[in-house]
């Protein structure tokens, strides 16, 4: 074991050349990932954030007193996936309709026609329309309750696109990262081929596969945490840059610094192992 | 020990060995000798399963080319000791680490490593340049190195392929001195050469191969 590390390293320095090519293809493929995978981050940010303004909304029976209209509220709270519920009063909703249409509800009528009614979001796992059905049914049958408006088509559109989205971003991230391990192996495919006299005495010396091949992963596990190290360093510069030039454009969990790590080192072992896999054949 | 019976091997061009049997017997030393082509190195390469006979077969200590596993040749390579015309040594690491180099990749114990590489390399008379990079040695120094590298495993037997067949008169008579002082230690040699004048000696046997055949 200590020799496959010592010969790994050894081996960094002994091809410099292919080294530093293998070291930046691997943080190539891992920034192309990486943007990639922040590109997909901050899309779930914006999806996110549509989804968080799915509201239903529940009219009042105009005969409800106070009391009789907290009862309800906390008869709604009851039913599951219910995560806030906001009250506006009939004075509010003819705010809210003065601000819409720019003139005055009293101006039409002599008086108030809008009902009272809560504004209900929904618990994030719950903003499904199968859900959101259930939970209207369950409003309806309250009573109390005029009326629940909710635009359902809006959600509907909505998560279809989600899920060819979600099918695109899946095959396309897929191709990515086997594109990534293809390239790789081939480059380091070239780094060993420039030592196959050494494969082929340590077989003529009766050294078994995995023996064999365990510098050449060692090797490439070294490549991987380099390659990854220098990707990370980069993208961390370039989204500070980008977020100093235009305020915090870009949303980064730090967890991506994780991930492309954790990437790198596969690229790496994956990317040896499958190069090194065709010489080691007695 | 090592026994090939009724071999038949061709190349794809149709040269090859046709009803080749020999034996070699613990401690002998064994000439395999023959014109260029004839088929020698075709006879080691049996020996050590590089390749496989088409007919007949090939028996190497406990170890029978028929029932052969791939993953058993590292086995049966670890109980030879095999010899080039071109040394085939690594330059990128010192006379010593060539020589260590053969334990580390067969899972030696570090501490009888040390002692086993220093004694071999005591045996050919390369202690004192165990810190050089071979590519500064002059052949027949560098033969010893691969001489010694194939002597750290304790093996059977040493095959010697043409061993002195890139060396000057002066360094050919040194190596084979010291496959002689090998052989009398008790290691059995088979070496392979086209070089009639160096054949002969006590206790010696020489097999003539021509045309595949043996004579
Ligand atoms: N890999 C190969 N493919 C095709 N033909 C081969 C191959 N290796 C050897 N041969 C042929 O097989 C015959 C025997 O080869 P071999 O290497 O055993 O001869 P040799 O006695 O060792 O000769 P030399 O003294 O030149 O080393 C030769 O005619 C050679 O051309
Ligand atoms: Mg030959």
């Amino acid at each position: 074991m200590l020799y496959s590390v010592k010969e790994g390293f050894a081996g960094l320095f002994r091809a410099r050349l292919s080294t530093m090519v293998t070291i930046s293809i691997i943080t190539l493929s891992l920034l192309v990932n990486g943007v990639f995978l922040i590109f997909t981050i901050n899309s779930k940010k914006v999806v996110d954030s549509i989804q968080d303004r799915i509201e239903l909304e529940v009219f009042i029976d105009n005969s409800y007193d106070v009391v009789k209209t907290d009862q309800l509220r906390e008869r709604i709270f009851s039913i599951q996936g219910i995560k806030n519920i906001k009250y506006i009063s009939k004075d509010q909703a003819a705010e809210i309709f003065r601000q819409q249409f720019d003139q005055d509800i009293f101006e039409i009528l002599n008086e108030n026609p809008l009902p009272s009614s809560f504004q209900i979001s929904l618990l994030r796992e719950y903003r499904t329309s199968t859900y959101a059905e259930s939970i209207i049914e369950k409003l309806k049958a309250l009573d109390g309750v005029d009326d629940v408006v909710f635009r359902q088509d809006i959600l509907v559109t909505f998560e279809k696109y989600m899920n060819i989205a979600y099918i695109v971003i899946m095959s396309v991230g897929g191709l990515l990262l086997l594109g990534s391990i293809f390239l790789v192996s081939n480059t380091i495919k070239l780094t060993i081929l420039a030592r196959l006299e050494l494969i082929n005495i340590m077989k003529l010396v009766g050294a078994t596969k995995s023996l064999i091949r365990r510098p050449f992963v060692v090797e490439g596990l070294f490549q991987g945490i380099i390659g990854s190290s220098l990707a990370i360093l980069i993208l961390y510069g370039i989204l500070k840059i980008v977020n100093i030039e235009v305020n915090n454009l870009i949303i980064i969990n730090d967890e991506i610094y994780l991930i492309l790590m954790v990437l790198g080192v596969f690229l790496g072992l994956s990317g040896s192992f499958l190069a090194i896999q065709r010489f080691i054949k007695y | 020990m090592v026994h090939l019976h009724n071999i038949s091997y061709h190349y794809s061009s149709g040269a090859g060995l046709s009803s080749v049997s020999l034996a070699a017997n613990p401690g002998e030393f064994v000439y395999l000798i023959g014109p260029s082509g004839a088929g020698k190195s075709t006879v080691l390469k049996l020996i050590y399963m590089d390749i496989f006979p088409e007919r007949g077969h090939v028996i190497v200590d406990k170890f029978n080319s028929m029932k052969m596993k791939k993953r058993y040749i590292p086995l049966l390579r670890r109980k030879l000791g095999i010899i080039f015309q071109d040394f085939k040594l690594l330059y990128d690491r010192s006379v010593y680490d060539n020589v260590a180099f053969v334990l580390q990749v067969t899972g030696a114990k570090k501490k009888e490593l040390k002692k086993r590489v220093l004694r071999v390399l005591a045996e050919v008379g390369l202690s004192h340049k165990r810190n050089q990079n071979p590519i500064h040695l002059s052949g027949g120094e560098q033969q010893r190195v691969a001489i010694a590298r194939a002597l750290v495993n304790e093996p059977i037997i040493l095959l010697a392929d043409e061993p002195t067949g890139n060396l000057d008169p002066v360094a050919t008579e040194e190596i084979m001195r010291l496959l002689e002082k090998i052989n009398v230690k008790g290691t059995a040699v088979l070496m392979a050469t086209h070089d009639y004048q160096l054949v002969g000696g006590p206790r010696k046997r020489v097999l003539r191969i021509e045309n595949g055949r043996l004579l």
